[in-house]
C-alpha cells in the first residue's frame, strides 16, 4: 500500500481511490462540492485544490534523489491540483490549506467565485443549516464580497418532476444531479442547459424528471437548488432531530434517517450503508404517503373494544384482558394466530410463544408480494420489511384458501392478528369475520379490518418502537424510536436520541407537548400483558432481551444481538430457501 | 522591449510561391486538383513506398508545428499514439476555427479542400486509423456543403473508403458540423461534441492518444497542419523545414484584420516581421494613422504595444520572447484611435458568452471581468478596479480544466499592463468621496 505525506504526517493509504477520498478517509477535511464517492469526478467545482509533489527520480537509475539531509527531493507540480482527480502514488507529498498558503488562497478564491452569483438567500433556504456551501464558505471562504454588480438571474421555481423542484439561481453547477441520473440511476433525465454563468440542470424539452430515485438528487445537491416539492419550506434543518433507522416499505431494508419535528416525521433521508443501499433511497420510501402514515393516519383513541357493535375506547388493562379472555374462551384449535411481516422479529417471536402456550397451531403471515414492483436495486417485489424474519422464526405464508374455508365453516372462532390487514389483503370480507372474535394490533386507522375487529390494540410503528427486521438478503437491522408515544416507557425513552432538537420533551420536561403523541404500545409491551392473563409470564426486560433469547434459541438468528447489529446491521447466515 | 534579432526569418518572401493556396483557378475541384496540382500523388506514393512509421518520422523531422495555436510538433504528437490493437482509432480534424480574428482554415476549406483530404489520408495511413472526423464550425454552412460535394467525389473514385487506391488500407472521412460553440474548438470538448454530448473539456490525463473519441486512441490536428502534411510527403521534410523560421518552419496563412489598408489572408513563410506584414503586405495603416497595438494570434493572446514589435517575427519563439504568442496567426492590428478599454470590453464579452460553465473560476470569473471592464468603459470605474481585475486574473489562470480561463484572463492582464493609461483615463479620479461634504483638517 502506498505511503503518502499529508501536511507533514505520513500515512498509509489504500491507493485505489483519488487523493480527496483518501484524505477524507483519514479524517483530513478538504472542502469539495462536485465530488461524490459513488460517481465520477468531473473536477468542475475546483474547490478541493491542494499542492501536490512527487519524489524526484533519477532519470537513468530510476532511484529517488535525496537532498543533503537524506530526505527525498520533492518535485512540486506548478499548478494547484484538484485532489479529486489526483491518483495517489507512493511517496506523494501533499500540502493542504492547513500548511500551504497557496492552497488556502486557491480554495478561498474559488469560494469567492462560487458565491458571487449565488443568491445568498440562506434565511429562506431549506438547505441552510446542513448546506455544504454555507458550511464550507464559513470555514474556507473570505469575509464579505468584492462583487458589486447585479447577480445573474435564472429561473426560480422549476418543477423538474413530480417530486423535485429547482431553484436555478442557487445552483453552483456541480453536476452531481446530472451525473446521478447518468451514472447511478441510469435514467439520463437531467442535463445541463445553457452555457457559462447561465447554465443550470434541466430535463429535455417536454420531459419530466420522474426517475424512481429522483429525490436522491435533493440529498446530494450541495446547495438548496434542488428541494422536495413536498417538504420544502416545512421545517428548518436545525429544528429536526435525526434518528438512524431503516425504511419498511419493501424488503430491502434501506438505511435511513427519520427527521422529526414536533413529534411528526417531516422527512426520510438516506443513511449510508454500503452493504445495503449505499447512499441512496428510492422515492417510494419518502413521498408523502410513505411517511404520513406515521403522522396523520394514526389511531386517536388508544385501545378499543367492541361494545354494542361500536368500538369504544377503554384502558389498556381492559383491552388486554379482553384479548386474553377471547383466547381462553375457546378451545385451542378454534384460535388462529396471524403473525406479520410488517412487525418486528421480537413481536412475532412473542406471538409464536403465546400460540405455543395456548396450544394453537404456529402463526402464519400474509405475504404482500407485488410481482414487477422490484427493480433489482432498492425496490423489491415484496412490500413488507420482515418476511425473511418471519420465515426464520418458523412463521410461514398463510394458505388463504384453507384459512378462509375454516373461518366460513365456523371452525375458527378467535383470530389474533399482529399488524396486518386481512380484509384489505382479500383474505376475508368484513362480513365473513362477523362471527369471529378478532383481536388486532394495528398501526393505521385506514386498516379495513377494523370494521370487523372486536379488540383493537394500537401498536407502535417502526418509527416509535425498538426492534429488529430482517431484509431479503438476510441482514438483521435495528430500528430506533424517532417519535415518542403517549405512554411513558423507560426502554423507549432510553433509546430515544438524547439532546433532541425537536423539543417534544418527556412528561418531566417543562416544554413537554402531548400533541402528536399516539396512545399506542410496542408489541413487546402488549403481548406480555395478554400472555400474563393466560398464565404465561414473560420476564424480558425489553426487546433487547427478547432478541438475545431469539439468537440463543434459534440458529437462524445466530449472532444478531443488538450490539452486533449496531447501525449497519448484522448479516445472518443463509438458512437455505426460506421465502 | 529589446528586439529579438530584428531580421525577417522569411527569406525572400516577396518571391514566395504559395503552396497552400496556390494561384490555380478552381483548385477546389477534384479534376483541377489532380491535373494541375499533382493531387493525390503523395498519398499514392506513401501507400506504395512508405511504412506507416516512416511517415510519422518524416513528418516529425519536418517539424510541422501545430497551426491550431499550440505550435506542437505534429509528427511528435502522432508518435504518442499507442501501438495498434483491436480498438478503433481516430483522427479528429479540428476545423472549428472560432478564435476571434482567425479565418485561415476557411480559405483552405474553400480553395483547396483536397489538400486537407489528402493530408488526412496520409495521417490516417501513418497512424493506421479507421476514420477521420472533420469537425467543422457550425457557421460554415456553405463550406460544409462545398466540402461534402468534393468528399463524395473522392469516395466515388475510391480514394477514401474500402481499400483506398486499390491498396489494402481502408479508412473513412466524415464531415461533422458543430453547433457554433467556441469551446468545441478545444480538442477534448471537440471530442465530447463529436460523441453527441455537451461540449465540456475533459480532464487530462488521460490524453486523447490514450483515451479519446469513445474512449479510443485519437489524434487531433488542425486543418492547416494536415494540409502541410500533404506538402511534406510530396516535397520531403527538408524542403519544408527550409521554408521560414528555422524553429517554426513552413508557410502559414496570416489572417490580418483591423486598421490596415488591405486586410485579408496572406500565405507567406513563417517568421515574417510584423512590421513587414503591416507595411508591405497589408499596405500600411489605414488613413495614415499610427499603430497602437498588435494582437498577433487571435483575441486570447497578449496584445503587443506598437513599440514592442520592432524586429519581432511571426513565429512561436520570437513572439514568446516579445511577450505574446503566435496562436493561430490571426493578427489584429489596431490604430491610435482605438480605446483599449472598449476593445477589452468586447473581448471580455466574447469570453463571458462562450465559457462552457464547467469550472467555477471561468464560469464566474469571465462575467465578473466583463462587468468590471464595462463599468470602467462607461466611466464609472475606480482605479482600485484595476487591481481587482489583476487579482481575478490570478484567481482564474491555471485553475481550470482547460486553457479557456487563461485565454480569457491574458487579454485583461496584459491590456492593463501594457495600456494602463487608457484605463486610468477612464477611471474616476482616485480621491476620497466625501459625498459633497468639505473635508477639514
Amino acid at each position: 500500500m502506498p505511503t503518502i505525506t499529508i501536511d507533514g504526517q505520513t500515512i498509509e493509504v489504500s491507493g485505489d481511490k483519488p487523493l480527496l477520498q483518501e484524505c477524507l478517509n483519514q479524517g483530513v477535511e478538504l472542502p469539495h462540492f462536485c465530488y461524490h464517492p459513488a460517481m465520477s469526478a468531473p473536477a468542475n467545482c475546483r474547490q478541493c485544490m491542494v499542492e501536490v509533489g512527487t519524489p524526484l527520480r533519477d532519470r537513468e537509475t530510476g532511484e529517488i534523489k535525496t537532498d543533503a539531509n537524506g530526505d527525498p527531493e520533492i518535485q512540486w507540480l506548478p499548478k494547484l491540483q484538484t485532489s479529486c482527480t489526483v491518483q495517489v502514488s507512493d511517496g506523494m507529498v501533499v500540502k493542504t490549506h492547513r500548511t500551504s498558503e497557496k492552497a488556502k488562497r486557491g480554495q478561498r478564491d474559488t469560494m469567492e467565485f462560487l458565491l458571487i452569483n449565488h443568491p445568498l438567500d440562506c434565511p429562506i433556504c431549506d438547505q441552510a443549516g446542513k448546506c455544504p456551501l454555507q458550511i464550507q464558505s464559513y470555514k474556507y471562504g473570505s469575509e464579505g464580497s468584492r462583487f458589486e454588480f447585479r447577480k445573474v438571474h435564472k429561473p426560480k421555481r422549476v418543477k423538474l418532476g413530480p417530486r423535485v423542484m429547482l431553484d436555478a439561481e442557487r445552483c453552483i453547477n456541480c453536476t452531481r444531479c446530472t451525473r446521478f441520473t447518468d451514472e447511478v440511476s441510469g435514467s439520463c433525465q437531467l442535463t445541463i442547459n445553457q452555457r457559462g454563468v447561465k447554465n443550470y440542470p434541466i430535463t429535455g424539452p417536454g420531459e419530466t424528471f420522474d426517475d424512481a430515485y429522483s429525490m436522491n438528487t435533493i440529498d446530494i445537491c450541495p446547495v438548496g437548488a434542488l428541494t422536495s416539492t413536498e417538504s420544502r419550506f416545512k421545517a428548518r434543518a436545525w429544528e429536526m432531530s435525526r434518528t438512524p433507522s431503516i425504511t419498511t416499505i419493501n424488503a430491502k431494508g434501506s438505511n435511513c434517517y427519520y427527521m422529526v419535528r414536533d413529534n411528526l416525521i417531516m422527512e426520510v433521508v438516506p443513511r449510508q450503508n454500503i452493504e445495503v443501499n449505499e447512499y441512496w433511497l428510492p422515492d417510494e420510501e419518502r413521498v408523502g404517503w410513505a411517511y404520513e402514515r406515521f403522522n396523520d393516519e394514526r389511531p386517536e383513541h388508544g385501545p378499543e373494544i367492541r361494545v354494542d357493535d361500536e368500538l369504544t375506547p377503554v384502558s389498556w388493562d381492559r383491552a388486554t384482558d379482553a384479548a386474553s379472555n377471547a383466547l381462553s374462551s375457546v378451545s385451542s384449535d378454534a384460535v388462529f394466530f396471524l403473525g406479520s411481516a410488517h412487525a418486528t422479529v421480537e413481536d412475532n417471536y412473542l406471538l409464536s410463544r403465546i400460540a405455543e402456550h395456548v396450544g394453537a397451531e404456529a402463526p402464519k403471515y400474509i405475504p404482500h408480494v407485488e410481482p414487477g414492483h422490484g427493480d433489482d436495486w432498492l425496490r423489491t417485489d415484496d412490500r413488507t420489511p420482515n418476511a425473511q424474519g418471519c420465515e426464520r422464526l418458523g412463521i410461514h405464508p398463510v394458505d388463504a384458501e384453507v384459512l378462509r374455508s375454516r373461518v366460513r365453516s365456523g371452525e375458527i372462532k378467535v383470530l389474533y392478528v399482529l399488524e396486518d390487514d386481512p380484509v384489505a389483503s382479500g383474505l376475508f370480507t368484513a362480513e365473513e369475520l362477523e362471527d369471529v372474535v378478532v383481536v388486532m394490533h394495528y398501526y393505521n386507522t385506514t386498516n379495513k379490518t377494523l370494521a370487523a375487529t372486536d379488540v383493537a390494540l394500537p401498536a407502535a410503528m417502526v418509527v416509535e418502537t425498538i426492534g429488529t427486521y430482517v431484509n431479503e438478503e438476510g441482514r438483521a437491522q435495528r430500528v430506533r424510536p424517532a417519535k415518542v408515544i403517549k405512554e411513558v416507557n423507560r426502554t423507549l425513552m432510553m433509546a430515544t436520541g438524547k439532546s433532541r432538537t425537536d423539543m417534544h420533551g418527556t412528561p418531566f420536561d417543562r416544554w413537554h407537548n402531548e400533541s402528536h403523541q399516539v396512545d399506542c404500545l410496542p408489541g413487546w409491551e402488549i403481548l406480555p400483558k395478554v400472555a400474563a392473563h393466560l398464565g404465561l409470564e414473560f420476564e424480558f426486560s425489553g426487546p433487547k432481551a427478547i432478541m438475545l433469547e431469539v439468537t440463543e434459541q434459534n440458529p437462524a438468528f445466530h449472532g444478531a444481538t443488538y450490539e452486533a447489529m449496531g447501525l449497519q446491521g448484522h448479516r445472518l447466515e443463509d438458512v437455505g430457501e426460506t421465502v | 522591449m529589446e528586439a529579438t534579432n530584428g531580421q525577417s526569418k522569411a527569406g525572400d518572401w516577396q518571391n514566395f510561391e504559395r503552396v497552400l493556396l496556390p494561384p490555380i483557378r478552381d483548385l477546389h475541384r477534384l479534376d483541377v486538383y489532380e491535373k494541375e496540382y499533382d493531387g493525390y500523388q503523395a498519398i499514392q506514393k506513401v501507400l506504395r513506398e512508405w511504412e506507416p512509421g516512416e511517415v510519422i518520422d518524416e513528418v516529425k523531422q519536418a517539424n510541422i508545428r501545430g497551426r491550431g495555436g499550440a505550435a506542437f510538433n505534429a509528427g511528435l504528437k502522432w508518435s504518442f499514439m499507442p501501438p495498434k490493437d483491436d480498438r478503433p482509432r481516430y483522427l479528429a480534424c479540428n476545423a472549428d476555427e472560432s478564435e476571434p480574428g482567425t479565418y485561415k482554415d476557411r480559405q483552405i476549406m474553400e480553395y483547396n479542400p483536397h489538400l486537407m483530404f489528402e493530408g488526412i489520408l496520409i495521417a490516417n495511413y501513418a497512424m493506421q486509423l479507421d476514420a477521420c472526423y472533420v469537425y467543422v464550425r457550425g457557421e460554415y454552412v456553405d463550406w460544409i456543403d462545398h466540402m461534402q460535394r468534393e468528399l463524395d467525389k473522392i469516395y466515388e473514385k475510391g480514394y477514401v473508403g474500402e481499400n483506398i487506391f486499390g491498396s489494402d488500407f481502408s479508412t473513412e472521412i466524415i464531415l461533422h458540423k458543430g453547433a457554433g460553440a467556441y469551446i468545441c474548438g478545444e480538442e477534448t470538448s471537440l471530442m465530447d461534441s463529436l460523441e453527441g454530448k455537451r461540449g465540456y473539456p475533459r480532464i487530462k490525463p488521460p490524453f486523447p492518444a490514450q483515451k479519446g473519441l469513445w474512449g479510443n486512441p485519437t489524434t487531433i490536428n488542425n486543418v492547416e497542419t494536415l494540409s502541410h502534411v500533404t506538402l511534406v510527403m510530396r516535397h520531403g521534410a527538408d524542403w519544408f523545414s527550409d521554408i521560414g523560421a528555422p524553429t517554426h518552419p513552413g508557410s502559414t496563412i496570416y489572417g490580418i484584420s483591423g486598421h490596415v489598408n488591405r486586410p485579408g489572408c496572406y500565405e507567406y513563410p513563417t517568421g515574417m516581421l510584423i512590421s513587414d506584414l503591416i507595411e508591405k503586405v497589408c499596405g500600411g495603416m489605414r488613413d495614415g494613422k499610427k499603430l497602437k497595438a498588435v494582437i498577433p494570434g487571435g483575441s486570447s493572446v497578449p496584445p503587443l504595444r506598437a513599440d514592442m514589435i520592432d524586429g519581432v517575427t511571426m513565429d512561436a519563439d520570437s513572439l514568446r520572447e516579445a511577450g505574446s504568442m503566435l496562436g493561430t496567426a490571426g493578427m489584429l492590428v489596431l490604430n491610435e484611435d482605438t480605446d483599449m478599454v472598449t476593445w477589452l470590453r468586447r473581448v471580455n464579452h466574447f469570453y463571458q458568452h462562450e465559457s462552457c460553465g464547467q469550472c467555477t473560476p471561468c464560469r464566474e470569473g469571465t462575467g465578473w471581468l466583463e462587468a468590471i471592464v464595462t463599468r470602467i468603459d462607461e466611466g464609472e470605474g475606480n482605479l482600485r478596479d484595476l487591481d481587482l481585475l489583476i487579482d481575478l486574473c490570478d484567481q482564474m489562470e491555471g485553475r481550470t480544466i482547460c486553457a479557456f480561463a487563461d485565454a480569457a484572463a491574458w487579454p485583461v492582464r496584459y491590456t492593463i499592463e501594457r495600456f494602463r493609461e487608457d484605463f486610468e483615463a477612464k477611471c474616476k479620479p482616485a480621491v476620497f468621496d466625501t459625498g459633497g461634504v468639505a473635508m477639514t483638517a
